[in-house]
């Protein structure tokens, strides 16, 4: 077998081309095709993480926003809140010095308690009472500091009727001056030459407060404004030290009296809490790192089905690499089948020597089968037939060395008896495991005498005159069985225009029928049959059923020409 | 006749039983050719090699049995001191006796 294969792994320019073209293509592709996927992956992955990052912060600050706004509402309710306690002690004032006509010792009684010094925590640190007629002519009574709207009569014509004409508190701011302050006056609506009370309040100097410590401003920066402008003159109170406040604020003005307050705030921390603060970040990074880990993802699978491809790529190359080596072995089995049997058969006057040989069909396995004519001294002619039971080169091997022993052994002039015996000698199926039957003849061609011998082989047929019959010999052991066997040689005459044909038991042998049907369809098929001898059997190989065809098939035929 | 054990896809099924006097009994059915010889031929061999002596092989179930096969039970009647070929079909008679082997693997005409 090693000859063979040795032959055979050395591949061909077929399967060359085949491997450079799994090999060539393969790696450009593959690069590609590895990388444009995950890269894809990624980029979507991160699109997608930055989208979803800036539309949770968008959420984020318009909620921020809105939040802030609220507080800022919440705030100013809180400041404008301290409207009404003014309003009403004005009030009570007005309408007390309306009621006794200015008895100011009465007024006096009741307002001392609103009034005191700025730190006292008094509501005032100035109240007066004024002839609404006459704001010109200064308050009539003073408790406290003295007015400062004293020194500006215009200022406060303007302002009581501001405050009368809107039936509310008309407030008017001192920021300019130190301390800054605001003033409130307020009369008694509907009371003609009634009576105005005016208070003023105290303003921390530097502007500071400690009002954060309220829940309405707490964790705010805020700023509030004299009007409704941001106007830093205009700045009654803040916790800021540096302006403008930061991002995110929020602005509010509300009324306050006759005039307004505005309300700045920014807060110090995220109104919504923490996770909302976070969330833009925590989806980008989580983002980051799925989109990073889906790209690696999917890398590895296009890593794992490109090998997977590449596998099934070099398995395709190895099926047809192991079909074309299947050809080809089948095809160098058969070669070296017809390299056994003789090429050319002898021409002697007088007849006619064909032969075929058709392969089975199992596989690459060569068969043992063969046949040989010897020209034996120009008038006689060996003709031989034989099968090796078996398949493969140790069958052929054996053939061959059973085809060239009886060429040695006719060369020697032995009679075909004596040359089955010697053949016995060959080799023994305890060894080997093999035997073969071997049918053996010689023909006399002048003479017309056949002398038959054979080693278990099937009986040759003899056909003349449109009939045929089946030669009697004593089937002796097949070679292999018994070393030094002795056979029997039976000798017939042969009739005019005779033909002598011997097969091998592929021709006659089907499955599940007798041998005796075979041999009947094998006589009945050539004595029925005139045509010349190479297109006789030609037809008996073709023609006779032989079931799968799986065994070999040899025949050989002499034909007496005159 | 047991059940005789079947090896999927092998038209062949066999069994060797060996009895306690170096004697065993081979039995074989169905078709019998160089495709499905291996096994019978490996559990025949370890049989011949533990000293069998004397085999009897039942062909009766055998429907078909090509040279490979017949080539087998000839070896394995050299190997032995008795070899009986049991209850031969006539179709795989008329193959033994064409091949000149009645006697040798003990069928009788």
């Amino acid at each position: 077998m090693s000859s063979v294969q040795s032959v055979d792994r050395s591949p061909g320019p077929a399967a060359e081309e085949v491997a450079a073209g799994a090999e060539g293509v393969a790696p450009e592709r593959r690069s590609r095709a590895a990388l444009w996927l995950p890269v894809a992956t990624l980029i979507i992955g991160l699109a997608l993480t930055v989208t979803l990052s800036l539309v949770s912060q968008s959420q984020y600050t318009n909620s921020e926003k809105r939040l802030l706004a609220l507080r800022v509402r919440d705030a100013s309710l809180l400041v404008t809140a301290a409207l009404p306690s003014v309003q009403t002690s004005l009030a009570s004032v007005a309408e007390l010095a309306d009621a006794t006509n200015g008895n100011l010792s009465r007024v006096d009684q009741f307002a001392s308690a609103l009034v005191g010094a700025p730190a006292s925590g008094k509501q005032f640190v100035s109240l007066s009472l004024w002839k609404s007629a006459d704001p010109a002519a200064g308050p009539v009574a003073v408790l406290g500091q003295t007015p400062r709207l004293a020194s500006a009569p215009a200022r406060a014509a303007a302002l009581f009727a501001s405050a009368m004409h809107r039936n509310t508190v008309g407030v008017t701011s001192f920021l300019t001056s130190q301390p800054p302050g605001l003033g409130y006056a307020y009369s008694a609506p509907r009371v003609p030459g009634g009576y105005v009370a005016y208070a003023e309040t105290a303003l921390p100097a530097n502007r500071r407060s400690k009002l954060q410590t309220s829940n309405a401003f707490a964790n705010l920066d805020y700023a509030i404004y004299f009007g409704a402008s941001q106007r830093p003159q205009d700045l009654l109170v803040t916790n800021l030290s540096h302006f403008p406040a930061p991002s995110p604020s929020h602005a509010e003005t509300v009324p306050f009296g006759d005039g307004a307050l505005t309300l700045l705030m920014s807060s110090r921390v995220s109104l919504a809490g923490s996770l909302p603060h976070d969330l833009p970040w925590l989806i980008g990074i989580i983002g980051v790192l799925l989109s990073v880990a889906a790209a690696l993802l999917t890398w590895r699978l296009t890593e794992r089905r490109r090998s997977a491809e590449e596998l099934a790529g070099r398995l395709e190359v190895t099926a047809s690499e192991n079909r074309r080596l299947y050809g080809e072995q089948r095809s160098i089995a058969q070669t070296l089948q017809h390299a056994m049997l003789p090429d050319v058969l002898p021409e002697i006057p007088g007849m006619l020597a064909s032969a075929r040989y058709e392969a089975g069909e199992q596989g690459v396995d060569i068969g043992g089968d063969w046949y040989d004519v010897i020209d034996l001294d120009g008038r006689r002619l060996l003709l031989v037939v034989g099968d090796v039971s078996g398949r493969g080169l140790k069958a052929a091997s054996t053939m061959a060395s059973l085809r060239y022993a009886i060429r040695a052994y006719a060369a020697e002039s032995d009679p075909p008896d004596r040359i089955l015996t010697k053949l016995s000698h060959l080799f023994s199926i305890s060894d080997t495991g093999q035997l073969a039957t071997v049918l053996c003849a010689q023909l006399d061609i002048a003479a017309r005498e056949i002398t038959v011998t054979s080693a278990g082989h099937l009986p040759p047929l003899l056909l003349s005159n449109g009939s045929g019959r089946y030669v009697e010999v004593e089937a002796g052991l097949p070679i292999g069985v018994e070393a030094g066997s002795t056979y029997t040689a039976t000798t017939i005459a042969a009739p005019m225009a005779a033909t002598f044909l011997a097969y091998t038991d592929g021709l006659v042998e089907l499955r599940g029928e007798s041998l005796d049907q075979g041999l009947e369809r094998l006589r009945a098929a050539a004595a029925g049959d005139h045509s010349e001898l190479p297109d006789l059997l030609g037809r008996l190989v073709t023609e006779l059923p032989h079931g799968p065809s799986e065994d070999d098939i040899a025949i050989v035929g002499v034909r007496w020409t005159s | 006749m047991d059940k005789l054990e079947v090896e999927p896809g092998s038209l062949v099924s066999f069994d060797v039983a060996v009895d306690g006097r170096r004697h065993a009994i081979v039995r074989i059915a169905g078709e019998l050719d160089m495709s499905g010889i291996d096994p019978l031929a490996a559990q025949v061999e370890e049989a011949l090699a533990r000293g069998i002596d004397r085999l009897t092989v039942d062909v009766g179930q055998v429907r078909f049995a090509d040279s490979s096969a017949i080539a087998l039970w000839v070896r394995w009647a050299g190997a032995v001191s008795a070899f009986e070929l049991l209850d031969p079909p006539s179709l795989l008679r008329r193959v033994i006796t064409a091949m000149g082997l009645s006697e040798k693997l003990g069928v009788v005409q």
